[in-house]
């Protein structure tokens, strides 16, 4: 059991919001998995919704800095990967609903 | 981690050029219409020669490139080989714009100019893209589209700056042989393909589409880059059965692009119809109508359905789809430099906040009455019509011109 539970980590991420779209990284379900050693060492699993996404880099930036704003947090790696593949289905219902999915 | 380019977006002072350039070419070219007459509506016609160089020249192609900027390092996954070229691009593209058109109407002396210059602009843009292709490791089907569309633009802008030179009289061909090739090369080579590469990344990225097969865009690509051979060839040999089998091929390419964007249509999960939706529809919807009256025209042979059809391809399908995602791209361009570096410290606008509702919305329906009033005017041969038509055109294109200062100033 590290510092921050998943929960936690993804609460942090929550406020990163996709300025394209207007959800946040975790409601659009782009986080898939999120941990934290004893030190405070965070590992965040995630995609996107499309590879030719613009804002890539400052995407994983902005998550980045969202979990380090947890105060004992220390090292923050983001990892992105392309399988499986993100799709609607993984996004919350509010978000389904406002796109009309 | 996937290392993917950081150079996703130039500054905004490189490409805003572009755009604005390109919307002032817009409002010419919807003011360009008032110019026709119905009687001498045909593609030898110097006054529409000028005009489908004011249109594709001024506004698609400036558009396009432009757009390239932002899009090439997204689509091909690298960075570009060096994108400072893009500030001489779009001076150099204005002037021989300028030179040809008026060129067109009152002196011919002054296209081979105009088309050294233009030729000049286009070479550094397709030197540029194919210098950055290069860098990819791997090509993909988007990326082979950006190589293959390219590859038909330099040819292409040859076979113009050769009929330039015929044009003025400075070396003896025959255009009407030429021209075929020159309008397959850049009409269905460079900006048919590159709109099928380009939509199919950018439609799914902002409708959300997902697991649909690529099949019918490879199919697209392949007829129409054949399509375009067998005209050249065709053209340049003089054997018409190669050009008819290149039209036909290229017809059916259209209609297997048409499929793929169907299916994403209906199977993209984000349905809201905002303006960039919309736009779309209406482009896609031109393009259908293009085509039946391409199919009208072969049966019946009645040039004025070739030229309404011509006209749905221009003002319609390329017109509505570079317009509908220039209400995606320079907001982004916009946010990307002015709001990103603020996100996390204050409270930032969303892209959709950026644009203005009223003049986008005008913008859709005075250019879409527009179009269509055109249509009708060029198949019932109506002047009248056509002035009305011009009408609605004008106050949309300076309608989109408003929305687009609006953005771009969005503080």
């Amino acid at each position: 059991m590290g510092i921050y539970t998943k929960e936690e980590i993804f609460a942090a991420i929550s406020t990163v919001i996709d300025p394209e779209v207007g959800f946040n990284l975790v409601e659009m379900g782009l986080i898939y998995d999120a941990e934290c050693d004893d030190e405070g060492n965070v590992k965040v699993v995630m995609t996107l919704s499309t590879k030719a996404c613009p804002l890539h880099q400052m995407i994983l930036q902005w998550v980045k800095e969202a979990v380090e704003k947890l105060p004992d947090t220390k090292e923050v790696d983001v990892e992105v990967v392309w399988e499986p593949a993100w799709n609607i289905s993984m996004a919350d219902d509010n978000v389904k609903k406002a796109l009309g999915a | 981690m996937v290392s993917i380019s950081q150079d996703f977006a130039p500054p905004f002072k490189l490409i805003a050029p572009f755009f604005i350039i390109g919307g002032i070419f817009y409002i010419l070219s919807s003011m360009a219409v008032f110019g026709f007459g119905v009687e001498e509506l045909n593609f030898l016609n110097p006054t529409i020669i000028s005009f489908v160089h004011l249109f594709l020249l001024g506004f698609i192609m400036m558009t396009i490139f432009g757009a390239m900027a932002q899009l090439v390092p997204v689509v091909l996954e690298v960075g570009h080989f060096a994108v400072e070229l893009f500030y001489a691009i779009w001076p150099l593209l204005l002037i021989g714009t300028l030179l040809m058109v008026f060129g067109f109407l009152y002196s011919a002396q002054l296209l081979p100019y105009g088309g050294v210059v233009v030729l000049i602009s286009m070479m550094i843009f397709v030197m540029e893209i194919f210098m950055t292709i290069f860098k990819v490791k791997k090509l993909n089907l988007v990326m082979g589209s950006v190589l293959i569309s390219n590859t038909f633009l330099f040819f292409g802008i040859i076979f113009g700056l050769l009929m330039a030179l015929g044009f003025a009289g400075d070396i003896s061909l025959d255009i009407t042989a030429l021209l075929p090739a020159h309008v397959y090369l850049v009409i269905g080579g460079y900006i048919s393909i590159t709109i099928m590469g380009l939509s199919i990344v950018l439609v799914p990225m902002f409708t959300l589409a997902h697991s649909f097969s690529m099949r019918p865009l490879e199919i697209a690509i392949t007829l129409m880059s054949v399509g375009v051979v067998l005209v050249v060839f065709g053209s340049m040999l003089g054997v018409e059965l190669l050009s008819y089998l290149g039209y036909l091929l290229s017809f059916v390419s259209m209609i297997f692009y048409f499929y793929i964007i169907y299916i994403i249509y209906k199977t993209r999960p984000r349905k809201e119809n905002d303006v960039y939706a919309i736009s779309l529809m209406v482009s896609y919807i031109s393009l259908v109508v293009a085509l039946m009256l391409g199919g009208v025209y072969f049966v019946l042979g009645a040039e004025h359905y070739l030229m309404a059809a011509g006209w749905l391809m221009f003002f319609g399908f390329f017109g509505f789809l570079i317009t509908g995602h220039i209400y995606k791209i320079i907001p982004f361009l916009v946010w990307f430099e002015r709001f990103s570096p603020l996100v996390g410290k204050q409270k930032v606008p969303m892209l959709a906040d950026m644009l203005p509702p009223k003049s986008s919305q005008a913008q859709l329906i005075f250019s879409t009455v527009g179009v269509v009033v055109v249509a009708f005017a060029i198949v019932m041969q109506s002047d009248v019509m056509l002035s009305a038509g011009a009408s609605f055109l004008v106050v949309g294109a300076l309608a989109f011109f408003r929305s687009m200062l609006f953005m771009i100033n969005y503080k």
